[in-house]
């Protein structure tokens, strides 16, 4: 794993007016109401705020337990929260190192690094 | 500014019900208005709080629907929806009516059937509450949001499994001499912590049951309240705030910003601390959530409320009580009538008259969550002696 290459680009982006950056889509700037976002990719190495294995699945997600949602900062100086997806990693847990993989229809996914 | 009191209070059993959505409602009206003496002529309005029976039973308009099957005729009405803080926000919209001066007198209810829906309806109707376009997408669910919670207050605070384990154990045990508790059998440390994962790491008894149920109470303003009671219980002051949207949302998962945010204005309001409460009901829909809850309303410091339970320190003989009723982990969930349903076991405590009653109880809190931690309302409230 360690000699794999970087990982994807994470596709961030930013308020043009203020500078705040998003990881989730916005629609308007929470910060100064705009209505315009630029791309602002960013370093795809994250790290696990909290993690949790989801064994009792809701409505659109049975049959596919169980599966790993966690809470990730990624980046790297400059880094946004997002929750997302961890692949088949039952065993990462807070402050561990993770890298994005991909964006599947609209959820963010990440492995352990 | 008008002070307000509850004058009457009514509530179903929690638990598995055969009746429709909109009998529990009526039953909790009329039993309500039943406990005091009040004509229904003389009630302003009507303010119902209910989450999902328009998509579990089809049926919506449940406002107007039960003030006319109680002979409140004429009258405005309204439903409120909040997800489990439905009827906390039912209460705070009535307490502000009559604060302002716009009612004397209303009547305020909250309801909810859950237990008749097919597994599939019921997950969907639950996972509404959560942000379909983030949280929801992951797949995250109620109980997955509260095991991100407990995983992150874990690793910060090096509380222990059986710490946590031992807010269910409390619940259970207080709920087992509650008559309208769903649960009424004990539980050890042992059963939670070794009953099935949910969402790592809570477990199937750190979950609370879903349920059916309704309650409710009637608001005057003080200077009539005395004509429909002996016994008017004041609402000292009360909170309601939004919080984040979703997991990511949080800086720290560990405090939801809804309560602190609600408590302080409630705190504010009352002109009381933390320390001037005697009795608890908070919003323990997860044992991990009673833990956060009680940091976040003032009662321990940060990283100390899962040592504080197992401790003994909120039984109800215990330097503060928390749930004394058993809580959402023992009386069960029934979304919509949550919030009336800890405003009416705190008013039995401020009486001197519960099950489980805490010695010389003189002011109550009752505490109401919904969602990912998007909206919270507190109330205080005090006894008799208080008005
Ligand atoms: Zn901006």
């Amino acid at each position: 794993m360690s000699e794999s290459p970087s990982p994807p680009r994470f596709p961030a982006t930013r308020c043009p007016d203020c500078s705040l950056l998003y990881g989730h889509e916005a629609y308007v700037c929470r910060e100064c109401g705009s209505e315009t976002f630029e791309e602002a990719p960013l370093d795809g190495n994250g790290t696990v705020y909290a993690r949790t294995t989801i064994r009792v699945p809701g409505s659109g997600q049975q049959g596919k337990e169980p599966f790993e949602v966690a809470v990730v900062d990624v980046g790297g100086a400059e880094s946004v929260r997002v929750t997302a997806r961890i692949e088949d990693n039952p065993g990462v847990g807070p402050d561990d190192p993770v890298e994005f993989v991909e964006r599947r229809e609209g959820v963010f996914y990440f492995r352990a690094a | 500014m008008n002070d307000v009191c509850v004058v009457g209070m009514g509530s179903t059993e929690f638990g598995v019900r055969d009746e429709r959505i909109k009998e529990l409602g009526i039953t909790a009206v009329a039993r309500a208005l039943r406990s005091c003496d009040i004509d229904r002529e003389d009630v302003d309005a009507l303010y119902l709080g209910n989450f999902v029976a328009g998509m579990l039973e089809g049926q919506e308009t449940l406002a107007p629907l039960v003030a006319d099957s109680v002979g409140l005729s004429g009258i405005p009405t309204m439903k409120t929806e909040g997800a489990c803080a439905s009827s906390g926000i039912a209460f705070r919209q009535a307490y502000q009516a009559i604060r302002t001066g716009v009612h004397d007198i209303v009547v305020v209810a909250g309801v909810e059937r859950m237990t008749n829906a097919e597994t599939p309806e019921f997950t969907r109707a639950l996972g509404s509450a959560a942000d379909h376009g983030t949280d929801g997408a992951t797949g995250l669910t109620f109980p997955g949001f509260y095991g991100l919670v407990l995983d992150r207050y874990m690793y910060e605070y090096g509380a222990t499994r059986e710490q946590v384990a031992a807010v269910s154990v409390k619940n259970r045990r207080n709920g087992a001499s509650n008559p309208r508790a769903r649960f009424r059998s004990p539980v050890t440390v042992e059963d939670v912590v070794e009953s099935r994962l949910v969402a790592d790491p809570l477990r199937l008894y750190d979950c609370c049951p879903a349920a059916d149920g309704g309650a409710a109470v009637v608001l005057a303003s003080a200077e009539v309240a005395e004509s429909f009671t002996s016994a008017p219980i004041p609402v000292l002051g009360s909170g309601h705030a939004t919080g984040r949207s979703a997991a990511y949302r949080y800086d720290d998962l560990t405090t939801l910003e809804a309560t602190t945010l609600a408590a302080e204005e409630a705190y504010d309001a009352a002109g009381l601390s933390p320390s001037d409460v005697d009795v608890v009901e908070l919003h323990d829909c997860f044992s991990a959530a009673e833990i956060g809850d009680s940091e976040d309303l003032g009662f321990f410091e940060k990283g100390e409320g899962a040592a504080a339970v197992a401790e003994g320190r909120t039984a109800v003989d215990g330097e503060l009580p928390i749930n004394p009723s058993g809580g959402l982990l023992a009386k069960g969930h029934p979304v919509g009538a949550t919030g009336i349903g800890q405003v009416y076991e705190v008013c039995l405590q401020l009486l001197g008259e519960h099950e489980n009653q805490v010695d010389g109880a003189e002011v109550g809190l009752a505490h109401n969550l919904g969602g990912s931690g998007a909206v919270s309302t507190v109330t205080v409230l005090g006894g008799p002696s208080h008005v």
